[in-house]
C-alpha cells in the first residue's frame, strides 16, 4: 500500500454510506485518495459496475486508469469512467423515444443522429455560408469562416451548459458590449444563425452537443424511468476535478447526490482552468453543501518548501497584492536566458540531458509552453531525439488536415478513387510515398517522378523503371512500392466501399506491415485511427439523410480541404510511452492530473500565459452562469485585466502545485518570430528576481 | 550619464526636460536618435518610472528600433537597470501591440493576420478590375479622344489610374475611421451626386470583404483599429496611459493625423508627457498619406519647444546651400502659396569642441551642371563622372575610400542608372525598393526551399550549403582569413567553404550522402581521399539537411521558421523570416493547390525584388552607407532619408519632377486622357471630404482639389530637394534633363541655387 496520510486513509476508508466533499490544492493527495477509494470500494465487495467515475474531461481520468485496467481487478463488471457529455449522449440514445416528441423533433419515430463537433460544423457551414455570401452577415468582423461556424456552435453549447434558452445568446452578448457600435450587429447575426441551426437539427433529428445536453437536462433527467435507470445503475460516485466541470453537470450531481449510497467529490480550490470552456468552479463548490462532510487537505505531497515559496512570491507579484517575498525562491527556479530562440531550445535540451544523466527519470521532466505550435514541438522533439531522450507530446488542438500521416492516407485514397477527379500533384505523391513506404524524400521523389501519371491517376510498376535507377531506389524499397502499387490497382478494380472501410483495409493490409511507414509508428497509427473514426462519424451522421448521388468519401475530402471539418482534433490524450519527457501546452499538463519534479517554462515573455483567446462572436464570461445580468452591466477593460491577472495566477500556482523541485523559465530576448516579448508572467518573474538581488 | 556623451547647447536644453509636452524641430544630421536615447536613459536613471511602467519610444522604421536599443543600453553600466523600462516601437508595431491585446473588441479573431502591401495590392487590383468590368468611367474621359484611343486608354491606362485612386481613397477613408458601412450611410444621405466617392466606396467595400475572408487586416487597418480601441475603451486607454508615462516620438513630421491622435490619447492629452522630435522640412511621402508637416509645426508652435539647429554632417558650403533653399522658398518663391514648404531653423555647424566636426569647407565640392542633357545623356554623363571618381581612389585602402550615392526621383530612373553603371563595369548597390538585406535573407530561404522541393538535386544542395554557411561567405568578402585560426587544420573558412561546395556540386547521387544505404555511403568513400575537416564539415551539414528534410511536412510558415532558426542569427533576418513566413502562409491559404515548388517560386520573386516586399515598416532593415565604402549606391531620394554620403549625385532636377506651379509645368497626376486634366485621386478625396463635412459651405467643386493637389505636390518636391541636398557631406553634383518629350526645363529651384552659387 502507498504511503498514505491519516487524512487520506480516513477518506478512503470512510463508510460505504458517506458523501464526502474533499477540497485542497493540487498536490495534496486528493486524486490518490480517489483512486484508493475505488480500490477500497472494490475490496469491500462493491460491484464495479455500480461505481461511476466522473471527470470533466477524459484526460483527467489518467491516474485512475492503471487501477481500472489492471488485469487482476475484481469480478462484477467494470467501473464506468465517464464525462457528463458521454453520459448524456448515452442516455439520449437509450431513451430517445421518451424525449423526441417533447423536444420538438419533427420525426420522433425515426432514430436520432448524433453530431460530433465536425459534423455539426459541416451542417453549420451549409446553413451559414449563403447568409455570409448573399446577405452580408458578419461583415464587420475579420475572421475565417470556419471560425464563425465554430463560435456559433460554441454559443449554443454555452447556452446549454449554463441553462439559458439559446434564443437569448444574442441579447446577452449585446447587453455586455460597449465600444465600436459597428460591431454590435454581429451578435444579432450570430443569434439568427444559431436559431437556424437549431431548427435544422429539430427537422432532421440531428443532435449536437448542445441539444443532447438540453434534451437530457430539460426532459430525460426529469423522467422517472430515466432517473431510476441511472440511480439504480450507479450507487457510488467518484467525482474528481469537480471545479472544472460545467454548471449543468453540477446541477445534475447535486440532485443525484441524495440517491447515491456514497459519493466522493474532489475539488481543487485554486484551479478553474476550464473557465473559458464553460467550467464553473462556483457551482462546483456549491456541491459541498450537499455532502455530509467537507474535508480540507492542506499539506502538499508534491512541492518542496522552496517551490511553495516561489508560488507565493509569483502570485503576489502577479496580483500586485503586496511586497514580494523572494526568500528561498532561488533554489526553486533557474533561468535559461539566451538571445535567440533556437539557442534557448538548445540550452533547454542540454539541461534536460544533464538532469537525465543525473538519474532523473524522463517522466519527471515536463516542457511547457503557453501554446505549442507545430514548429516549436518539432524543434524541441527533434533536439530531444538527437539527444536520445524519450519524449511524448499531447496535441489536443491540432488539425488532422495538417498531419503527414492523414495526408498520406488521403493522397493514396485519391489514387484508388479516380471517379473523385482529385488529381494530387507529383509533390503530394512523393510525400505520400515517403511516408507510406518509410523512406527518404529523395528516393520517394525519384520514384514518383517516374511512376506517377497525374492525369489517369495511376502508378506504374517498379519493373518498368530502368535497372540503374532501380538500384538507386534500392530493391528493398522497390519491393514495398510494388506491394502498395499492386494493392491500389486491385482496389480500383473491385467494388467501391465506404472511405473508412477503404482506409482500414489499406492500413491493415499494407501500411501497418513491417517495413511500411505505419508499422510500429504509434503516433501515425493514432492519426490514422482518428481519421478513420472521423470519416466513420461523418458517414453515420450523413447516411440517414439519404443524400442521393453524393459520394460521402468525396464529400468528406472536400470538406476537409475547405477546412470546414478542420476543427477535427486529434485525440492523442493518452500516450503509450509514459516514461518520457512530456512536451505540452501548460493547460494540457494541468488537465493530466499529475506532478513532475522539473518543469521547463518556455517563453515566459509570451502573452499567451495570461491572455484569453480572442473570439469576436462569443464570450466565455458573459455567457457564463456567474455573469451578473444587471441591466447596464458591461464587460469592461477592468474585467479583462482582472481576468488576466486571475488566469495567470491560477495557472502559475497550478503548475507550481504540480512541481516537486524546480522550474526552469527559458527565455530568449527574441521570440521564435524574432520579436521581443514581455508579457505579464515575465514581469512577475522580474520582480521576484529583483527582490532576490535586493535581499542578497 | 556616461561621460562619452557631450551634449550640444540645444541638446543640454532638451535633457533638462522633466515632463509635459515638448516639440523639437531638428535639422538634418542633428542627432535626433542620440538625444532621444539620452533623454530616455536620463528619465530612467532619475527613477521617474513606477511599477510596470515603460518609456514608449516611437519611431518610423524597424531599423531605428534596433538603433535605439543599442544606444540606450550604452548609457547603463548594468543593462539590467534598463531592462523592461522602455519599449521601442514603430507606429505600426505599437498599433499592433494595442490591437493584439483586445482583438475581439474590434471584431478580430485570435488568428488575424496582417497582409503586406504587395498582397494588399493584389487584392485591391482585383477589386479595381471587378469594378471596371461592370462600370464605366467614360464621364471623366476627355471627350476629344477618338474611339481607338479611348479603347486603348481603357485597356492600358485606366486600371493603373483607378488603382492609385483606390489606394488613396481607401487609405484616406481608413484614416478618417470610415468603414465601408459608415461610408455607405453617408453616401445614402448625401444630396449631391458624388460619383468618385461612389466608385471609391465600391472598391473599398469589395477590398475589405476580401480581407475579411482571409481573416486579415492591412497596415492602415491596424492604425485605424488601434485608434478605435483607444477612443472607445476608456479603461483600456487609462491602463495604457499608466503603462507609458512618457512618450518620445522620433521622425514626428511623418505622422498622420490618426497616428498623432493615437499618441495624443496614449499620452493622456494636453498635459501628458509627450516629446516630439522631427524636421518638418523633411516631410516627404512616397504614396498618399494624410501626414503633413503642418501637424508637427502646429505642435511646436502651441507647446514648449526647442530647436536643434546644429549639425556636423555636411561641409559648411552644403549647409549654406540648404539654408539658402529655405530662405528662397520662404521669401522669394514666385508662388506665395508654396512659401510654407520649408521653414527655419537654419542649419548651423557644430561648436568647436564637438566630437563630430563638420567636414572642412569646400565651395568647389558643389557643382550644378547646367548642360541641357537628354535623359540618356544625363545617365551617360553621371556614369562617366562616377567612373572617373571611382578610378581615382581605386588603390586606396578601403577605410579611406569615400561613400557615394546617386539620388533619383523615381524607381524607374534608378533602374536606368543602375544599367548605365553596369555598362561601365561598376556594380552598384540598389536601394531602389526593397533593401539588399531583404533580398539576401529571402534569397537564402528561397535557396533552401528550392533544395527541399527537389532534394535529389546536387546543385541545389550545394547552394543550400552556401546558405547554411552564409556567415562565412559574408565575412569572407571583407576579411577572408580572420576565422581560419579557429579551425583545426590548414583550411581557412573560405577555402573550406569553396572546397566543400565544389564537392557537393559534383556529387552524383545525393541520396548516398543524405540517406545512405548499404555500402554506397558517399562520405565514407570520400573520407579515403579528402581531409578530415572537410568530412567533419560535411557531416555537420548533413545533420542539418536531414533535419530540414524531416521538417518538409510542416506547414510552410513553420517550415520557414524552422529553417530560419538554423541559418539566421541576426535580429533583422529572424524578423524578416517571420514576415516571409506569414506572407507565404497566407499565399498557401489562398492557393490551396500550391505546394513547395510554387511557394518557392513566390519567395524567389520576393527575393529577386521583382515585386516589392514590405514588412511592418516602410523600410525593411537599416542600411548603413559606411559599410559600403568605395561602392556606388543608387537610391530614390525618398529612400535616402536619414542616410548620408561623402559624395551625392542628384539627377533629373527638372520642372517635371520638381515643378513650381508655373504655367508651363506639367503634373504627373494629371492625365492627358482625363477631361480637364483632373487629378482623379485628389478629386475623389475631395468628394470624401465633402461627404464627411456637416457645413453647408463645404460643398464639392470639381477641379478645386486638382489645384490644391498641385500645391501640395510642389511643396513636397521642394522638401525632397532639401532632403537630397542635405544627404551630401562633402560633394554635391546636381544635373537635369529635358524629359521624355524634350520640353522640360531645369527646375526653378535648381536655377535659383545655381545662380546663387555663382554669385557667392
Amino acid at each position: 500500500m502507498l504511503n498514505l496520510s491519516l487524512l487520506q486513509r480516513q477518506i478512503i476508508e470512510s463508510p460505504l454510506h458517506s458523501r464526502l466533499f474533499v477540497t485542497g490544492m493540487a498536490g495534496t493527495g486528493k486524486t490518490t485518495a480517489g483512486v484508493e477509494r475505488i480500490r477500497f470500494l472494490l475490496e469491500q465487495g462493491v460491484p464495479a459496475d455500480s461505481i461511476l467515475l466522473l471527470t470533466p474531461q477524459r484526460t483527467l481520468q489518467e491516474p485512475y486508469l492503471e487501477l481500472l485496467e489492471s488485469p487482476n481487478r475484481m469480478a462484477g463488471g467494470e467501473v464506468t469512467p465517464a464525462t457528463i457529455g458521454g453520459l448524456v449522449r448515452r442516455m439520449c440514445d437509450l431513451f430517445w423515444s421518451f424525449a423526441a416528441e417533447q423536444a420538438g423533433f419533427l420525426n420522433p419515430e425515426l432514430p436520432p443522429i448524433f453530431l460530433t463537433l465536425e459534423t455539426a460544423q459541416y451542417y453549420m457551414a451549409h446553413l451559414v455560408r449563403p447568409l455570409i455570401e448573399e446577405q452580408g452577415y458578419f461583415e464587420s468582423v475579420t475572421i475565417h469562416r470556419n471560425r464563425i461556424y465554430s463560435q456559433i456552435i460554441d454559443n449554443l453549447n454555452k447556452a446549454a451548459i449554463v441553462g439559458f434558452p439559446h434564443t437569448e445568446i444574442g441579447t446577452r452578448l449585446d447587453s455586455a458590449w460597449f465600444g465600436d457600435p459597428a460591431q454590435r450587429n454581429v451578435y444579432a447575426d450570430a443569434q439568427k444563425c444559431a436559431n437556424l441551426f437549431r431548427q435544422h437539427c429539430l427537422e432532421n433529428n440531428l443532435l449536437d452537443f448542445s441539444l443532447q445536453l438540453e434534451v437530457f437536462t430539460n426532459i430525460l433527467w426529469h423522467n422517472q424511468q430515466v432517473r431510476n435507470h441511472l440511480t439504480q445503475s450507479y450507487r457510488h460516485l467518484i467525482y474528481d476535478n469537480a471545479e472544472e466541470d460545467i454548471s449543468c453537470s453540477h446541477d445534475i450531481i447535486r440532485e443525484w447526490l441524495p440517491d447515491l449510497d456514497s459519493a466522493l467529490v474532489l475539488y481543487d480550490q485554486a484551479a478553474g482552468y476550464r473557465k473559458f470552456l464553460g467550467g464553473d468552479p462556483t457551482s462546483g463548490w456549491d456541491l459541498s453543501r450537499h455532502c455530509e462532510e467537507v474535508i480540507e487537505m492542506n499539506e502538499s505531497f508534491v512541492s518542496s518548501g522552496n517551490v511553495i515559496q516561489l508560488s507565493n512570491a509569483l502570485t503576489t507579484a502577479i496580483t500586485h497584492t503586496g511586497e514580494v517575498d523572494s526568500q528561498g525562491t532561488e533554489t526553486a527556479m533557474e533561468f535559461i536566458v539566451s538571445h535567440f530562440h533556437p539557442q534557448m531550445l538548445d540550452e533547454v535540451t542540454t539541461k534536460i540531458e544533464m538532469l537525465v544523466a543525473n538519474g532523473v527519470p524522463p517522466d519527471e521532466i515536463v516542457v511547457l509552453a503557453p501554446y505549442l505550435s507545430d514548429s516549436l514541438r518539432f524543434s524541441i522533439s527533434n533536439r530531444l531525439e538527437t539527444a536520445e531522450i524519450p519524449w511524448r507530446s499531447n496535441r489536443p488542438s491540432r488539425s488532422l488536415r495538417d498531419e503527414p500521416a492523414s495526408k498520406t492516407l488521403l493522397t493514396l485514397a485519391a489514387l484508388a478513387h479516380p471517379q473523385w477527379q482529385v488529381h494530387p500533384p507529383k509533390f503530394d505523391i512523393a510525400h505520400a510515398l515517403m511516408f507510406a513506404l518509410n523512406t527518404d524524400l529523395i528516393r520517394a521523389q525519384l520514384i514518383s517522378e517516374i511512376v506517377y501519371g497525374q492525369r489517369d491517376l495511376r502508378l506504374s510498376t517498379f519493373d518498368q523503371i530502368n535497372p540503374e535507377t532501380q538500384e538507386r531506389i534500392t530493391y528493398a524499397l522497390g519491393e514495398r512500392y510494388s506491394i502498395l502499387q499492386t494493392w491500389l490497382e486491385e482496389v480500383r478494380g473491385s467494388e467501391p466501399m465506404p472511405l473508412d472501410f477503404f482506409l482500414r483495409k489499406l492500413f491493415g493490409e499494407v501500411l501497418s506491415q513491417p517495413g511500411f511507414g505505419f508499422h510500429e509508428n504509434l503516433d501515425s497509427v493514432r492519426v490514422a485511427a482518428s481519421l478513420v473514426e472521423s470519416i466513420k462519424k461523418f458517414r453515420t451522421a450523413m447516411e440517414p439523410l439519404n443524400l442521393n448521388g453524393v459520394d460521402l468519401g468525396q464529400e468528406y475530402i472536400e470538406m476537409l480541404k475547405d477546412g470546414v471539418i478542420a476543427a477535427l482534433y486529434l485525440e492523442s490524450w493518452r500516450s503509450e510511452d509514459k516514461h518520457a519527457v512530456l512536451v505540452a501546452p501548460a493547460y494540457t499538463f494541468l488537465m493530466m492530473n499529475r506532478p513532475a519534479a522539473f518543469q521547463f517554462w518556455l517563453d515566459p515573455g509570451s502573452d499567451g500565459w495570461s491572455q484569453r483567446v480572442s473570439q469576436p462572436l462569443t464570450h466565455p464570461y458573459v455567457l457564463s452562469r456567474s455573469w451578473d445580468e444587471t441591466p447596464g452591466r458591461l464587460w469592461l477593460d477592468a474585467d479583462e485585466a482582472a481576468n488576466e491577472i486571475e488566469t495567470l495566477s491560477r495557472l502559475t500556482s497550478g503548475l507550481l502545485a504540480r512541481c516537486r523541485e524546480k522550474i526552469f523559465p527559458a527565455l530568449s530576448d527574441l521570440g521564435a518570430a524574432g520579436f521581443e516579448q514581455r508579457g505579464a508572467l515575465l514581469k512577475a518573474f522580474q520582480k521576484v528576481l529583483q527582490n532576490q538581488q535586493a535581499e542578497q | 550619464m556616461t561621460p562619452a556623451f557631450t551634449p550640444r547647447p540645444s541638446q543640454e536644453q532638451i535633457l533638462r526636460y522633466t515632463g509635459g509636452r515638448l516639440g523639437i524641430a531638428a535639422v538634418p544630421g542633428a542627432g535626433k536618435t542620440h538625444i532621444l536615447s539620452a533623454l530616455a536613459a536620463k528619465l530612467i536613471q532619475e527613477g521617474r518610472l513606477g511599477d510596470d511602467q515603460e518609456i514608449l519610444i516611437v519611431t518610423l522604421v524597424n531599423s531605428a528600433v534596433d538603433n535605439f536599443e543599442t544606444r540606450i543600453k550604452r548609457f547603463f553600466d548594468n543593462p539590467l537597470q534598463a531592462l523592461y523600462k522602455y519599449r521601442v516601437r514603430t507606429l505600426h508595431g505599437l498599433a499592433h501591440d494595442i490591437v493584439r491585446e483586445k482583438p475581439a473588441s474590434v471584431g478580430l479573431d485570435e488568428r488575424f493576420s496582417i497582409i503586406d502591401e504587395r498582397e494588399a495590392g493584389f487584392i485591391r487590383r482585383e477589386s479595381v478590375n471587378a469594378w471596371l468590368a461592370s462600370h464605366s468611367l467614360d464621364d471623366y474621359l476627355d471627350p476629344a479622344l477618338d474611339n481607338s484611343k479611348r479603347d486603348w486608354v481603357k485597356r492600358q491606362q485606366l486600371p493603373d489610374l483607378l488603382d492609385s485612386l483606390a489606394l488613396a481613397f481607401i487609405r484616406s477613408a481608413k484614416d478618417r475611421l470610415l468603414t465601408p458601412e459608415k461610408l455607405r450611410q453617408q453616401l445614402d444621405a448625401s444630396f449631391s451626386p458624388l460619383p468618385l466617392a461612389e466608385l471609391g466606396y465600391a472598391i473599398y467595400a469589395d477590398y475589405q470583404r476580401a480581407l475579411a475572408y482571409r481573416g486579415a487586416v492591412d497596415f492602415d487597418d491596424l492604425i485605424r483599429l488601434a485608434l478605435t480601441l483607444l477612443e472607445n475603451d476608456n479603461e483600456f486607454r487609462e491602463r495604457l496611459q499608466y503603462r507609458y508615462p512618457f512618450i518620445l516620438e522620433d521622425e514626428a513630421q511623418d505622422s498622420s493625423k490618426t497616428q498623432e491622435r493615437i499618441l495624443s490619447l496614449l499620452s493622456g492629452g494636453e498635459y501628458g508627457n509627450w516629446v516630439r522630435v522631427g524636421d518638418p522640412n523633411q516631410a516627404i511621402f512616397e504614396t498618399f498619406t494624410t501626414a503633413s508637416p503642418e501637424l508637427l509645426r502646429a505642435f511646436i508652435r502651441e507647446n514648449p519647444s526647442v530647436d536643434m539647429p546644429e549639425s556636423g554632417r555636411s561641409q559648411p558650403s552644403v549647409l549654406a546651400l540648404a539654408n539658402h533653399l529655405i530662405d528662397w522658398v520662404m521669401n522669394s518663391h514666385p508662388d506665395p502659396n508654396v512659401r510654407t514648404a520649408l521653414s527655419t531653423p537654419y542649419i548651423v555647424p557644430v561648436p568647436e569642441n564637438d566630437p563630430q566636426q563638420n567636414p572642412p569647407d569646400n565651395p568647389e565640392g558643389i557643382k550644378f551642371i547646367s548642360t541641357k542633357y537628354t535623359p540618356e545623356q544625363e545617365l551617360e554623363a553621371v556614369a562617366k563622372s562616377i567612373k572617373g571618381f571611382v578610378d581615382s581612389f581605386a588603390d586606396f585602402p578601403i577605410e579611406e575610400q569615400p561613400t557615394i550615392a546617386v539620388l533619383v526621383p523615381r524607381n524607374q530612373r534608378g533602374v536606368e542608372m543602375v544599367n548605365a553603371l553596369r555598362q561601365r563595369d561598376i556594380e552598384p548597390i540598389e536601394l531602389i525598393s526593397s533593401t539588399s538585406e531583404t533580398r539576401a535573407a529571402a534569397g537564402a530561404l528561397s535557396h533552401l526551399l528550392s533544395y527541399l522541393s527537389e532534394p535529389g538535386n546536387a546543385r541545389k544542395l550545394a547552394k543550400a550549403y552556401e546558405v547554411w554557411r552564409r556567415d562565412w561567405r559574408e565575412k569572407g568578402v571583407e576579411n577572408s582569413e580572420v576565422e581560419s585560426g579557429k579551425l583545426e587544420g590548414n583550411y581557412s573558412t573560405t577555402q573550406l567553404l569553396n572546397y566543400s561546395t565544389a564537392l557537393l556540386r559534383r556529387m552524383a547521387n545525393v541520396e548516398n550522402f543524405i540517406a545512405p544505404q548499404n555500402a554506397n555511403e558517399w562520405l565514407s568513400i570520400l573520407s579515403e581521399s579528402e581531409p578530415v575537416q572537410v568530412i567533419e564539415e560535411l557531416t555537420q551539414f548533413r545533420v542539418n539537411v536531414q533535419r530540414w528534410l524531416n521538417a518538409v511536412t510542416l506547414p510552410i510558415d513553420q517550415l520557414i521558421l524552422t529553417l530560419a532558426q538554423d541559418v539566421f542569427s541576426s535580429v533583422s533576418d529572424l524578423a524578416l523570416a517571420n514576415k516571409l513566413a506569414l506572407v507565404l502562409r497566407s499565399a498557401a491559404d489562398d492557393h490551396a493547390d500550391w505546394r513547395l515548388p510554387e511557394l518557392t517560386a513566390e519567395l524567389a520573386v520576393i527575393a529577386k525584388n521583382e515585386r516589392r516586399f514590405i514588412g511592418f515598416s516602410d523600410d525593411d532593415s537599416g542600411f548603413d552607407p559606411e559599410k559600403h565604402r568605395g561602392r556606388v549606391v543608387v537610391t530614390t531620394m525618398h529612400k535616402a532619408k536619414g542616410l548620408e554620403w561623402d559624395r551625392v549625385y542628384m539627377m533629373s532636377v527638372n520642372n517635371y519632377d520638381f515643378p513650381s506651379n508655373m504655367p508651363n509645368d506639367r503634373f504627373i497626376s494629371e492625365k492627358w486622357f482625363i477631361r480637364g486634366g483632373l487629378d482623379l485621386a485628389a478629386e475623389s478625396l475631395a468628394q470624401l471630404t465633402a461627404l464627411e463635412s456637416t457645413s453647408e459651405y463645404d460643398w464639392y467643386e470639381e477641379g478645386a482639389a486638382t489645384m490644391r493637389s498641385r500645391l501640395d505636390y510642389v511643396k513636397e518636391r521642394l522638401r525632397l530637394l532639401y532632403v537630397g541636398i542635405t544627404r551630401a557631406k562633402r560633394d554635391l553634383i546636381v544635373t537635369w534633363n529635358t524629359g521624355r518629350q524634350g520640353e522640360a526645363t531645369p527646375s526653378l529651384a535648381m536655377s535659383e541655387l545655381m545662380g546663387w552659387i555663382e554669385g557667392e
